[in-house]
């Protein structure tokens, strides 16, 4: 494999400012050390040096997640995906496998619906060979056609499993239900529906149309990135997205979904149309969801629900958020015949944020702990790469780790009250309740 | 290599002191990043419980979080969020810990908390009345309503007849509603002192300055019994057992345990070596074999705990693909635990597995938390400075270490298999084919 590349790897960790003359375009914020630079080919390159252990984690991100599935073909860019691992025009989907393993290394990819990211770890003195192989994974894939339909299969077999987890099982219903119409509204992986109609064809057709260095970014601690300068730029594209109109729609009725299991708990997820990543309330969204529910320990739900009720194990809510506005959740998990009581908690704690401001005291620990606990965000490489890769997609700039704690320290009770009305809707959100019916006695589980 | 950072072995980078009162203390300076973790490990376990008091370790964790005569749960919450700190705790058969992680320069908030929970917990009535609902809806969580985990559940308590492994370390249900305050009390004064504890940190921090301020903290805590941690050893096995459990489930699923040594016990690296062989990466012999090649199976698994304290189980297990009948998965298991026994593992292979186990071990230090997890599990299971001889061990693992310590262990005399057997709803038998998977109904 190490024909591949055949540059030596003992200067990657030395050619930093060789880099800055090369490539111009360089930030480097105190906080977290990196240089970006982009390549003729249009491929978007960020570099973190980081010393002190011998290995390499690298992330790679194509704009190509399952957000342009087409109709019909659900799963076909998380089987394009899993495809690249699966065998190249040199090397078959076993060699690779060797390969990947007695260098001890990991090469994965992980689809999500805005982007595929490919991730490898390896050992600094394999670097070459690692990266020899991520990048021909990337740009010589064959997808041949047995490989696929075992991928179909297993895929298939995950699926059937999933529904053993209720906790899957309320989070895929709740995606339908409030992205209906929309291409976040299905499973990454696709469906058992839609599964069996991906054929190599598409997936050929899939890969040549969304895999281009133009459309990635790449992650990395070194310089490594010649090799991929050979990459074909492909041509831009433009995108619609439709939008959402509501959570439901624009009625102030709740929509509940129910499905039944034979299990102990209720598996419970309230929630309505978040917000995109780019959307300026995003840091006022994250002061206030940490006191609503994000918030581990200290969070209102948290305290409600678990600490003085002791009704869950966990609950939680959070804002998801894509590259288009993805949702708002509360989840929760507890015994059948306490669903009703969680439920109306949850929605009350809803109520209040969005009728009372906050309290001097929590907007102060909020703060304190978002600001306070930022550099644990970038304390691992492989939450570096991650970072980063997403900084990047999201246009973040890369003196974001500086400008973080002022956009959290701006944020007023007012503020945050102001977003709890805005993008919280108690009286029009999606319900889904996974739940043993004979036990919750939820006859007509209507929110209060 | 057994670096951390560059070629120095581990130890020799960590600092480890015993104040009077019997306390212990490791210390590793890392000054990677400007945070630092802080934890303290406490010796017991669930296998610290006895019979019909499976859980108790586990809900004492939880009532740690419940106050002191000084600091209450609330506060204790706040004054580490204020901090921008992440805390959280952990039980497991062997251990209870405690951990924060934060800026450095905030590290001393974590160690007073800590010193105070140590010895001045507040046991309510009422806080444990709903802190055992709580754990309660752990259990149904991560237990009752996940069949595979039910499963293992089981054949933990089929292979263990004398040891404590043998309950759960989140406890029996039953045993959860009997517990009383009163429990409570007497574990905690039995187990949380300075003599059954370690308290170990690492990160941005110098050696000599943490070590005054844990002094100043814990040195003045009594140092309390030490309780006796000797635990029976279980009986060799005479024999297979078999269990199958029946639930509406999709899929079934086949788990086998056979029991092996721990880390006190060469063998022990050895198995660790046919772990990687059977289950890491993609290259494995199940994936290869099971998944790829046969396409009889959707994932595979084999686990091994090298740093448990006493012998525990070798789990290998494969969940069928759709279709596929859980007896021929059964077989293909079978199958590649005797080419084990019967065939020499090639150079290349062995090579391979090596290369992962060590790889592992490096990327392992990535995270500061879970180097000190590594450090205080081999600490609990025999002596942190056993790190510096995982990887020269595996190294020394030759083809016929493999071939006697397969033919020795892995045999189905030793082993317990556990079969989870879908059946269709309100049925206690037959296999359906093709089960519904459930009315939605959309209200």
């Amino acid at each position: 494999m190490s024909r591949i590349i055949s540059r030596t790897i003992f200067f990657i960790f030395g050619v930093i400012v060789f880099w800055v003359i090369l490539a111009g375009t360089v930030y480097a914020s105190p906080a977290l050390p990196v240089e970006r630079m982009v390549l003729s080919n249009g491929l978007i390159v960020l570099v973190s040096e980081e010393h002190s252990l011998p290995f390499v984690t690298m992330r790679l991100l194509m704009e190509a997640g399952s957000r342009f599935d087409p109709p019909g073909e659900e799963g076909l860019a998380y089987i394009t995906a899993r495809g690249l691992l699966l065998g190249t025009s040199r090397v078959s989907a076993r060699e690779i496998n060797e390969s990947v393993d007695f260098m001890g290394a990991s090469l994965n990819v992980s689809p999500d619906k805005d982007y595929v990211t490919a991730g490898l770890r390896v050992l600094r003195k394999d670097l070459d060979r690692g990266f020899g192989l991520l990048a021909e994974t990337l740009m010589r894939p064959i997808f041949p056609e047995d490989e696929l339909k075992r991928e179909i299969q297993t895929t298939l077999g995950s699926i059937r499993s999933e529904e053993d987890d209720p906790g899957a099982v309320a989070e895929k219903a709740f995606e339908k239900h409030l992205f209906s119409g929309n291409p976040y509204g299905h499973p990454v992986e696709g469906t058992s529906e839609s599964l069996p109609r991906i054929t190599r064809e598409s997936v050929v057709r899939f890969y040549k149309e969304h895999y281009f260095p133009n459309k990635a970014i790449l992650v990395v601690a070194g310089d490594i990135t010649p090799v991929l300068e050979t990459w074909q730029r492909g041509k831009e594209r433009s995108e619609t997205f439709p939008t959402l109109a509501g959570a439901t729609g624009t009625d102030t009725d709740s929509k509940i979904v129910r499905i039944d299991r034979p299990i102990t708990q209720a598996n419970i997820i309230i929630g309505n149309k978040g917000i995109s990543r780019g959307n300026p309330d995003f840091y006022t969204l994250a002061v206030m969801n940490y006191i609503l529910g994000g918030g581990g320990f200290s969070s209102r739900l948290m305290q409600e629900v678990r600490g003085k009720r002791g009704l869950a194990y966990s609950v939680s809510s959070e804002f998801e958020t894509h590259k288009y506005p993805g949702s708002f959740q509360i989840v929760l998990q507890t015994k059948n015949a306490s669903a009703q009581e969680a439920m109306s908690i949850g929605f009350r704690e809803m109520e209040r944020i969005r009728n009372e401001l906050v309290t001097e005291e929590e907007i102060e620990g909020a703060k304190k702990y978002l600001t306070g606990s930022f550099p644990m965000r970038l304390d691992t490489q492989a939450k570096v790469a991650n970072f980063l890769t997403q900084v990047e997609y999201y246009g973040l700039g890369l003196d974001y780790p500086l400008k973080y704690p002022s956009l959290i320290a701006s944020v007023t009770r007012e503020d945050v009250l102001r977003v709890a009305r805005a993008y919280l809707q108690p009286k029009g959100c999606l319900v889904v309740i996974v739940a043993n019916p004979g036990q919750t006695g939820l006859d007509s589980p209507k929110p209060e | 290599m057994s670096g951390l950072q560059g070629d120095a072995a581990l130890s020799d980078q960590v600092y480890e002191a015993t104040l009077p009162n019997g306390l212990k203390i490791i210390l590793l300076e890392n000054h990677k990043a400007p945070i630092a973790t802080f934890q303290v490990w406490y010796r017991v376990g669930s296998r610290n419980e006895t019979c019909g008091k499976s859980g108790l370790s586990h809900m004492l964790e939880h009532m740690m979080f419940k106050g002191t005569k000084g600091v209450s749960g609330e506060t204790f919450t706040r004054i580490i969020e204020e901090a921008g700190g992440n805390n959280n705790a952990f039980t497991s058969k062997d251990y209870t810990a405690y951990f924060e992680s934060m800026s450095a320069d905030q590290i001393h908030v974590a160690i007073e908390l800590e010193a105070d929970r140590m010895h001045n917990l507040l046991l309510r009535a009422r806080d444990f009345e709903t802190e055992r609902m709580v754990v309660m809806e752990e259990r149904r969580l991560r237990t009752d309503d996940d069949p595979q985990t039910c499963l293992d559940e089981q054949l933990t308590a089929t292979a263990f007849h004398i040891h404590p492994y043998r309950w759960p370390v989140i406890g029996w249900m039953q045993d959860l509603k009997a517990l009383s305050l009163e429990d409570l009390t007497e574990y905690y004064r039995t187990y949380y002192n300075p003599a059954n504890a370690i308290v170990i940190a690492a990160g941005d921090f110098k050696k000599t300055e943490m070590l005054t301020k844990i002094e100043k903290a814990f040195g003045s805590i009594p140092r309390g019994p030490s309780p006796n941690q000797t635990k029976p050893l279980e009986d060799p096995q005479s024999g297979e057992r078999r269990i199958r459990m029946n639930r509406e489930v999709q899929l079934p699923f086949v788990l086998m345990g056979y029991h092996v040594p721990n880390l006190r016990t060469p063998d022990s690296y050895v198995l660790e070596v046919i772990s990687a062989i059977l289950a890491q990466g993609r290259s494995s012999r199940l994936y290869e074999n099971l998944v790829r090649e046969r396409s009889v199976a959707q994932s595979t698994n084999a686990e091994h705990d090298l740093v448990s304290r006493d012998p525990s189980l070798f789990l290998i297990s494969a969940e069928p693909l759709p279709g596929k009948d859980v007896t021929e998965v059964e077989k293909a298991l079978d199958h590649e635990i005797r080419q084990l026994w019967e065939k020499p593992v090639p150079s290349e292979e062995l090579e391979k597995a090596k290369n992962q186990l060590e790889a592992a071990f490096v990327f392992s230090q990535d995270s500061l938390v879970h180097q000190v997890m590594v450090l205080a599990q081999f600490e609990v299971a025999w002596d942190w400075r056993k790190i510096d001889e995982y990887v020269p061990r595996i190294r020394a693992v030759t083809p016929d270490d493999i071939t006697r310590v397969a033919k020795q262990y892995l045999v189905p005399e030793n082993r317990t298999v556990g079969i989870l057997v879908p059946v269709m709803p309100g049925a206690g038998k037959g296999v359906p084919a093709d089960t519904s998977v459930g009315k939605s109904t959309v209200r």
